[in-house]
């Protein structure tokens, strides 16, 4: 997926707000990207643009060689809010379902594949129940079933797991990287958590605040994993980037107080 | 963790008849519900009794007669079937209104949601007409269609209508922006999104405006049945009142309040049926 010199402007009463300017990136196949950043940094219209929700106001984002021009099936975007991107009236073996109808999966494959994806999230003893019978973390790993079911090639997750307390988040850390390694999905992953970037992350893009947002520097975490947070190698990278972004959040927070 | 049957406590033995206490009622599982009931109950038989008391002892009884009176009127009007008759006709001229109103409400409601244009164009003349409220417009509507069952038919449909668009409008406009790009990544094109994902979202404000809709109706078929009938409910008041009955007056009246109770709870349990699994709103998180 390549990003190349990405634009994009919000129309305002008085001037038109430039939220990115710049954008430049390639992410590899297969690869954990993560984008991190303060809030108000642009890291989520960023990944809106790479949805295809947004179209860029210049610049270009190119999948596999192809203009990314609308939400593609080979990229699902994973939300923060379970309880409003999950569909409540269905029960969770139907939400999982949804995907397969609407891409015309045929019918004699639904079971199989329900199966598999509910059972590599451990809620195929949940099946029947709804959205709202379910705990925060296992809302999110049924969103992670459902995306995975229709086989997208990219997950995108907007702050997937800010919602949920710490130990859950833990969990849901090593559900992720699991799947990601037996699936090999390319994922993007916008999060302001710098711990949680270097925990899942192979790379990680760290974004200047606005307006005019761009990428500011790329680290590369070539750790193995599991990660510790304590371990020397992480600890040094985490007070790097804290340097780093340190100005960065007291401006976001300056630019908040102005508004 | 563990399986269901392991879950369900195999069933006690058979156990001596409790001693039953208030402070045991209170806590048992069913003691809520149960508490409920017997303060409803209580609230009830309270204002009747100091209803009895006023209308007896201060009150004329000829205007307020006393809910004794007012049963023992009742009795044959409930034997001869009179009041069944006037209760079956009005409710007719609301389901009729109502279920007509709704459906072309939900209709309206979710093209206008949909489509800007149309909501745009049409908006100005429904913030007007809406006003207009059933009452107001039982003159012309006996004028347009006479006092037979069109008119009363027209004047619910007519409160109904615009309630129920207006509710469907706004369910279609707030279904999370969330939800239908979750259905779109999904690979749902924009139809499927709109019958699979909006229309869905927007049913507990569809239901909203329905249950006000009702209640609406039962307030406009009485004045409409008063002006402009010679059977019903409302029809019932108006001879009566004009005979200064005033005790059928009052069984009229305790009729409306108990038909409307009735209407709603079945109303409510037919969606407690039929769309609980749309009226499941889950929170944030």
């Amino acid at each position: 997926m390549r990003v190349a010199n990405l634009r994009k402007t919000y129309d305002s009463a008085h001037q038109p707000y430039v939220a990115l300017d710049g954008v430049d990136v390639e992410i590899t196949d297969g690869e954990f990207f993560c984008l991190l950043g303060p809030s108000g940094c642009g890291k989520s219209t960023l990944l809106n643009i790479l949805a295809g929700f947004e179209p860029a106001t210049s610049g270009s984002v190119t999948f596999k060689g192809r203009a990314v021009t609308g939400a593609g099936r080979d990229r699902v975007m994973f939300f923060q809010d379970a309880g409003s991107a999950l569909f409540p009236w269905l029960s969770v073996e139907e939400n999982v379902r949804f995907g397969l109808r609407v891409r015309k999966v045929p019918k004699g494959e639904w079971e199989t594949i329900i199966q598999t994806y509910l059972r590599m999230v451990d809620l195929d003893r949940h099946r029947t129940k709804f959205p709202s019978q379910l705990s925060g973390g296992m809302r999110q790993r049924l969103q992670i079933a459902r995306a995975l079911a229709v086989e997208p090639e990219v997950l995108l997750m907007d702050e997937p797991f800010g919602a949920l307390d710490a130990l859950t988040r833990r969990r849901m850390h090593s559900v992720l990287l699991t799947i990601w390694q037996r699936t090999g999905k390319t994922v993007v992953f916008v999060t302001h958590d710098i711990a949680e970037a270097i925990l899942l992350a192979d790379r990680i893009a760290m974004m200047s605040v606005g307006p005019r947002s761009t990428i500011a520097k790329i680290f590369t975490v070539d750790l193995p994993r599991p990660r510790d947070l304590t371990h020397p190698k992480v600890a040094q990278l985490f007070h790097e980037i804290e340097a780093l972004l340190e100005p960065d959040v007291v401006r976001s927070e300056q630019l908040m107080a102005a508004q | 963790m563990v399986n269901v049957r392991d879950e369900r406590p195999a069933s006690p033995p058979a156990l001596p008849a409790p001693r039953i206490s208030l402070r045991a009622l209170r806590l048992s599982i069913g003691g809520s519900r149960f508490r409920g009931l017997l303060l409803s109950t209580a609230s009830l038989a309270i204002a009747f009794s100091i209803w009895q008391l006023l209308s007896t002892f201060i009150f004329n009884p000829f205007l307020i007669p006393p809910p004794v009176e007012v049963i023992r009127t009742a009795i044959p009007m409930i034997m001869s079937g009179e009041i069944f008759a006037d209760v079956s006709i009005s409710m007719v001229r609301v389901l009729v209104g109502f279920i007509s109103g709704s459906l072309m409400g939900i209709l309206f409601g979710v093209l206008l949601g949909r489509i800007r244009i149309l909501h745009e164009l049409l908006d100005p003349i429904m913030e007007l007409l809406r006003y207009l409220s059933p009452t107001a417009m039982i003159t012309i509507a006996v004028i347009w269609f006479g006092i037979g069952e069109m008119s009363k038919y027209f004047l619910i449909f007519w409160g109904t209508f615009f309630i129920v668009v207006v509710n469907t409008t706004a369910g279609v406009w707030r279904a999370p922006v969330t939800r239908q790009r979750a259905a779109e990544c999904l690979g749902a094109n924009q139809l499927e999104i709109f019958v699979m994902v909006i229309i869905p979202s927007a049913v507990p404000y569809i239901v909203t405006g329905m249950r006000v809709a009702m209640a609406s109706s039962f307030m406009s078929i009485i004045p409409a049945e008063i002006l402009a009938a010679d059977s019903g409910i409302g029809y019932l008041l108006q001879k009566s009142s004009l005979l200064l009955q005033t005790n059928r007056i009052f069984v009229a009246l305790l009729t409306i309040c108990l038909l409307g109770f009735v209407v709603d709870r079945i109303f409510r349990f037919l969606v407690e049926r039929v769309l609980t699994r749309y009226m499941s709103y889950v929170s944030v998180t």
